[in-house]
């Protein structure tokens, strides 16, 4: 054992830096700075500075065209990047469907979408839940139906993130009624210009909108679409939900967030204010090295495995803590509100600057216990796998 | 000891608990909130026709008299409908400066209580934190000059009550809000009201525009502070509840794995929970309002017992049921968010758990 980073480690780290200094987009920058929201232009700039450097398959295997980094070189990517307030690596394409196509999709799909998930050329969302199929995502009902070449869907997804700048989406959807549900369930890919396909915004509690409805009325969708075998989608599912998961207790931006909320609250007098943001980093520190333990793990090759689920809920609680601090110290002074109809930018309101997006933040993290499987569900999963109860 | 309400009490309740259902659903809320104005005209109107803006006032100024008990039991009905008029504001703390001024201002109470005119207290600045004593704002040779934070309701103000300092003293004033001098900007708040910034650059204060100076100054706004956060925390065992009765009946309805997610015993003791968090909150709500009414010395370490426990308890509750309601919980189509945005600033007004459990200690 031995808990510095090795020498290489460290050059790779200067490397990351370099690349931060000099190619990170300065626009995307400035805004990340001063907490003005990303277009979508901004956010496809932002990937291709990656992809240009051959960063944007960070977690990919070389012979699909990523870096086949180890896990803690991953590790020190993402800090850094964090450090420097990059916008988040949208995981749609890099961290899921992009795996699920290289390990169980065909030659030709491979040629097909991984060059532009990698360039990203093609923005994907995530076609899973549906509005009677939350946690119980194995009863979803959207309905693919094969005629010919094509299959017919009919059905509707619902809280799919940013599905209004979507080129493509991945679909869950049930082409046989089973005995067991999990088995008829297929992964298909879906253009989604394709007709019959209408996205409609659902708008979340901090006003914003970043979550839609994606209905689908006899859209057609070619057999060559469908990933792996009809009837195995469950299986692709849960091969992608593990990597939902890992990364999930994002721990680098809650050093980041930390950081900032210390200096925001240096030389405050309310003790107990820097009490509790000493028992949080107490725990961010242990939820790091619990993350660190796990990609050691990782890079012994063993896969990702129900500890993902203890990184996501221990993750997600700490963050939700951390913007639930920052609303507490900044008082009243979070009242005004700043969304789409909120203030703009000539007549902000009095108080201190951070003040003006914590509440955003905070209303905005309540998602983070909900989605990616609701930390209820991560319980239930660690009694089962590693408890055995 | 008696803790029913008596039948007069009930019946405001009941008329307020009717009116909130019938006239005040959630989807006629939002609406509210959509309009330019943040609240309704016609609400307000029939608030002064039910005889609810009069509540607080003395009697020799036209009002009912009524204390911490009734407007707890209004403001727990408020909270239950998740109420954005400017209640709170206008009546409860220009209402209170106004009725307890030495100076007479019964024609302007008579405004307030027929529906018509609307006041807004400004005590808040962009550095003053909870400490409301040491105000920036100056009045020297009768120029009114500062910068006020978090007015709320400040645009629709006829009125502005200011509190300032003349360098040995402080000062409360009353400024027309369109006195030359009077500049404000008005935000919405992120749970559905208004507030504002309002600058005071060199407005000319007369000798009879003076509220209260000195001791009498500070006694007024700390009563006045004590008042508001009484009502806020009522508004908040009133959300608590509403917001534990909705959470129920979705985990009811809702269905996941074949069966009701409220089968799942984990939900169960989750909702337990909040209700017992509700339940100790509505407990310390009727002890600060019977002790606030009968003046008992320890009604203020009480009151801060109580907001300090709603801060606590009304963010677990107001969690707790975004949780179980899952991606419907972040929903802003759904009332539930909603609640946990009003509860949380509830919280951050008229002091957090934090400064409460402080001052709790010290008293
Ligand atoms: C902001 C946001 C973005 C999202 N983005 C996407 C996306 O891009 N693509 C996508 O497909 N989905 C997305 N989701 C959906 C997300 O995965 C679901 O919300 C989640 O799976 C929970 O399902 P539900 O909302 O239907 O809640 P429900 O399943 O109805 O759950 C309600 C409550 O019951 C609890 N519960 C349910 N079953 C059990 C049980 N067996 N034991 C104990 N408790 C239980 C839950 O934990 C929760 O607290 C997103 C959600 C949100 C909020």
């Amino acid at each position: 054992m031995d808990i510095n980073f090795s020498k290489e480690d460290l050059a790779f780290r200067q490397e990351v830096k370099d690349f931060l200094a000099n190619k990170y987009p300065k626009h995307v920058k400035e805004k990340q700075e001063k907490g003005i929201s990303l277009t979508k232009q901004d956010m496809i700039d932002w990937h291709k500075s990656l992809y240009e450097q051959g960063w944007a398959g960070y977690n990919w295997p070389v012979e699909y065209g990523g870096t086949g980094w180890s896990p803690i070189q991953i590790y020190i990517f993402q800090n850094e990047l964090a450090h420097a307030q990059c916008p988040t690596i949208l995981p749609f394409g890099l961290n899921m469907v992009g795996p699920v196509i290289y390990t169980f999709g065909s030659q030709e799909q491979k040629d097909k979408y991984l060059p532009d998930i990698l360039q990203f050329n093609t923005w994907w969302c995530q076609g899973y839940s549906e509005p009677g199929s939350g946690s119980d995502l194995a009863s979803l009902k959207t309905k693919a139906v094969k005629e010919g070449d094509y299959y017919i869907v009919n059905g509707s997804k619902t809280w799919t993130t940013l599905a209004q700048n979507a080129d493509w989406i991945f679909c869950l959807v049930r082409t046989e009624t089973t005995q067991k549900k999990q088995e008829g369930i297929s992964f298909l890919l879906i253009d989604m210009k394709t007709p019959g396909i209408e996205v409609k915004p659902i708008i979340t509690i901090d006003g914003d909108h970043e979550v839609n409805s994606v209905f689908f009325t006899d859209v057609k969708v070619p057999v060559e679409n469908l990933i792996g075998e009809e009837g195995q989608g469950w299986t692709y599912a849960k091969f992608l939900l593990m990597h939902e998961r890992f990364g999930i207790a994002g721990v680098p931006n809650q050093i980041f967030s930390l950081k900032k909320l210390k200096e925001i609250t240096k030389g405050r007098i309310d003790d107990d204010l820097q009490r509790e943001i000493a028992e949080y980093e107490i725990e961010l520190n242990a939820l790091e090295f619990t993350e660190l333990r796990s990609l050691a793990a990782l890079a012994n090759g063993s896969h990702p495995g129900a500890e993902s689920s203890i990184l996501k809920i221990k993750g997600t609680e700490l963050q939700q803590w951390l913007t639930d601090i920052y609303v507490r110290s900044a008082g009243q002074y979070i009242l005004p509100y700043e969304g789409p109809d909120g203030f703009d930018s000539n007549s902000v309101p009095s108080g201190p600057e951070y003040s003006h997006t914590a509440v955003s933040r905070y209303l905005n993290f309540r998602k983070t216990s909900i989605y990616g499987g609701s930390n209820e569900i991560q319980k239930n999963i660690i009694a089962k796998a590693i408890l055995g109860v | 000891m008696n803790l029913n309400y008596s039948d007069e009490q009930l019946m405001l309740q009941e008329q307020i608990a009717k009116f909130c259902s019938a006239d005040y659903s959630f989807d006629k809320r939002e609406k509210i909130i959509a309009n330019s104005l943040g609240h309704s005209i016609e609400i307000w109107n029939q608030f002064a026709e039910l005889g609810w803006l009069a509540l607080p006032f003395s009697e020799k100024n036209g009002g009912l008299d009524f204390g911490p008990i009734e407007l707890s039991i209004l403001f727990e009905e408020f909270g239950k409908a998740l109420v954005v008029e400017p209640y709170l504001s206008t009546v409860v703390m220009s209402g209170y400066l106004l009725d307890n001024s030495s100076v007479d201002s019964s024609a302007l109470i008579e405004e307030i209580i027929s529906g018509t005119t609307h006041v807004s207290t400004a005590y808040v600045e962009a550095n003053s934190g909870y400490d409301y004593l040491n105000p920036q704002t100056q009045i020297l040779n009768g120029k009114l000059n500062g910068n006020k934070s978090i007015v709320l309701n400040a645009k629709h103000a006829k009125y502005f009550i200011v509190s300032a300092s003349d360098n040995s003293e402080m000062l409360i004033a009353l400024v027309a809000a369109d006195a030359a001098g009077v500049s404000f900007n008005s935000f919405r708040t992120f749970d559905g009201q208004t507030c504002g910034d309002v600058s005071f650059e060199n407005v000319d204060i007369s000798e009879n525009a003076i509220l209260f100076k000195g001791d009498e100054a500070i006694a007024a706004l700390n009563e006045m502070i004590n008042y508001a956060t009484l009502c806020v925390s009522a508004e908040a065992v009133g959300c608590m509840s509403e917001t534990v009765k909705k959470t129920v009946e979705y985990t009811k309805e809702r269905q996941q794995f074949g069966v009701p997610i409220s089968s799942f015993q984990v939900l169960q003791h989750r909702m337990v929970e909040m209700f017992m968090e509700a339940e100790i909150s509505k407990s310390l709500l009727i002890k600060s309002m019977l002790q606030l009414n009968s003046k008992d010395p320890n009604a203020l370490k009480t009151l801060s017992s109580l907001k300090a426990q709603i801060g606590k308890s009304g963010k677990f509750v107001g969690q707790e049921a975004v949780q179980l309601h899952g991606g419907m919980g972040v929903s802003n189509e759904m009332s539930i968010g909603h609640y946990l945005k009003r509860l949380t600033a509830i919280d951050s007004q008229f002091g957090n758990r934090s400064y409460h459990i402080k001052k709790f200690m010290h008293l």
